[in-house]
């Protein structure tokens, strides 16, 4: 039981113990400008005001409606396209080159482009996310569906299953793991993107709260954004270590 | 169902010499209904000839007959358990079990369903029907395995060192259930493995590998009685005649004592 409390209270101390040496530094001693680092009084203020103001939830919503709209593109482009690619080698040949050009592009260099595309909006932003995950969620399926376990494919096949078959009731389960752990890189890549696409083409979300505040001399809104961000990567987190708990193959 | 080998070659490409002939000129027939052991040393090439049966790998030259017509591919009439551990490991023991009914047969889910927990029952693993596969033991592993491959009435079943990582007294209940089933459905099984005490116990006939390269240095029929009886005077002497004869090399020659 002792231990158990340990566990829970050790990723604990450092957090704690940043806080108090932030608040030192800045608010407690003044070592620090507020106008260079926001202490965390300032900070807890400015997010008192954003939560009363609502701002603080429309910006977090708009930015979650853009990460879920461009990862849920992406996947429903690449989980089918790595499935094809992984099951016919010829297709996979024929496209590798054009995937191996496009995918280290970082998807930020997409802006100019999906400015002129799309407008300004959400739309830009979006396509911005999908670049950002199409090609991990892609790699991960197509990978996951190639390391099939052959004696698995063979059994499958001396118990009369035909290609079909195979791919529906072997090749695509197995690769379920791989799947799911695109997505989880696809979803770091995608709250990344988010923000850097609202810091240009937007005029809402975390991105663009952040951006403004700076501009207007409030650095505790843009503490706040970034603690938001922090946030709700760890919930994505805690939801994708329990999915990936669940497939246990 | 029958199995013709016939002339057959099987070379692989290899790095160190251009080709690495792994068999060569084999030749082997097997009447239906038949339990034939493939007996020899590691690397005499058992598993690659059970493969060409299986139509998994195609031979370098000649050609194989099963039930009449030339093996081109798997098919589900030549069912193989691996020496691997081969299970799905997202279905459970029901759903393993009932795959290749649902590949071959056009019968509803309830019939193999039900099925599928009259085998379990039997060989007493019914309440493992909703376990998944990493939890349960080698042995059992291997069981589930062969019960989805008896299910689907294959008329040939080829058997790679299935028993070989069980103690015992498992592997010898697992041969004793072996040869019960083979009796009720007259399947014609080629079976591999390394241990001449398990290839007396359960052939008609030994088919003996050597190597370099992996050829059939002998074939012995087993004229022994059924249910065979280990310490009995005759399977011993079988056992010593087959030790003696061969280049035993890494055959386990511990099951003689
Ligand atoms: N795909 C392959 N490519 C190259 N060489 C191979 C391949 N498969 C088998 N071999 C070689 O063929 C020979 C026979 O292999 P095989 O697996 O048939 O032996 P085995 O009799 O089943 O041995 P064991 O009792 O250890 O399972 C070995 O020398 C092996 O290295
Ligand atoms: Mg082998």
């Amino acid at each position: 039981m002792f231990d158990n409390y340990k566990n829970k209270f050790i990723p604990l101390i450092l957090p704690i113990c940043i806080i108090i040496f932030w608040y030192l530094i800045t608010e407690g001693l003044g070592i620090v400008d507020l106008y260079k680092l926001p202490g965390p009084i300032t900070v807890c203020q400015a997010a008192w005001i954003l939560i009363l103001n609502g701002k603080l939830l429309t910006n977090t919503v708009d930015t979650l409606v853009k990460v879920f709209a461009g990862l849920i593109a992406a996947a429903v482009v690449a989980i089918p396209l790595g499935i094809l690619l992984g099951w016919y080698k010829t297709l996979e040949d024929f496209a590798s080159l054009v995937i191996s050009v496009l995918r280290p592009i970082p998807p930020v260099a997409w802006i100019p482009f999906s400015i002129l595309w799309f407008g300004i909006g959400m739309f830009p932003a979006v396509f911005i996310i999908f670049m950002g995950c199409v090609f991990p969620i892609l790699i991960y399926t197509l990978d996951g569906v190639k390391r099939t376990d052959k004696v698995l494919i063979e059994s499958a096949q001396t118990l009369g299953a035909g290609d079909r078959d195979v791919l529906k009731r072997i090749m695509i389960p197995s690769a379920v793991p791989y799947v799911v752990s695109g997505l989880r890189v696809g979803m770091g890549i995608a709250l990344m993107c988010t923000i850097s696409a609202e810091m240009v083409g937007s005029g809402s979300g975390l991105g663009y709260m952040i951006l403004t505040a700076t501009s207007l001399f409030d650095p505790g809104t843009t503490v706040v954004g970034m603690l938001v961000i922090g946030l709700i990567g760890i919930v994505f987190d805690l939801i994708f270590t329990k999915v990936q708990k669940r497939i246990f193959w | 169902m029958s199995i013709e080998v016939k002339n057959i070659n099987k070379s692989f490409e290899s790095k160190k010499v251009d080709q690495l002939t792994v068999l060569k000129d084999v030749n082997l027939t097997i009447d239906d209904g038949e339990l034939v052991c493939l007996l020899g040393p590691s690397g005499c090439g058992k598993t690659t000839l059970l493969r060409l049966i299986a139509g998994l790998d195609q031979p370098t030259s000649g050609e194989i007959i099963a039930n009449g017509e030339k093996v081109s591919g798997p098919s589900g009439d030549r069912a193989v358990i691996f020496q691997q551990y081969s299970l799905f490991p997202w279905l459970t023991v029901l759903k393993n079990v009932t795959f290749g009914l649902e590949m071959t047969t056009g019968n509803s889910k309830e019939e193999n369903i039900a099925l599928a927990e009259e085998y379990l029952e039997r060989v007493g693993l019914i309440e493992f029907k909703d376990s998944y596969p990493h939890e349960l033991s080698g042995g059992m592993k291997q069981r589930v395995a062969i019960i989805r491959s008896l299910l689907n009435h294959s008329p040939i079943l080829l058997m790679d060192e299935p028993f070989s990582a069980l103690d015992m007294i498992n592997r010898h209940k697992l041969q004793e259930q072996l040869i019960e089933v083979w009796q009720r459905f007259e399947n014609t099984i080629v079976f591999v493995t390394h241990d001449v005490d398990e290839a007396v116990f359960l052939a008609d006939k030994i088919v003996v590998m050597g190597r370099k390269p992996g050829r059939i240095d002998k074939i012995i029929e087993v004229g022994l009685e059924r249910p065979r009886k280990r310490e009995s005077k005759e399977f011993i002497l079988l056992m010593e005649s087959i030790v003696e004869n061969l280049d035993m090399g890494e055959l386990d020659k511990k099951s003689l004592e």
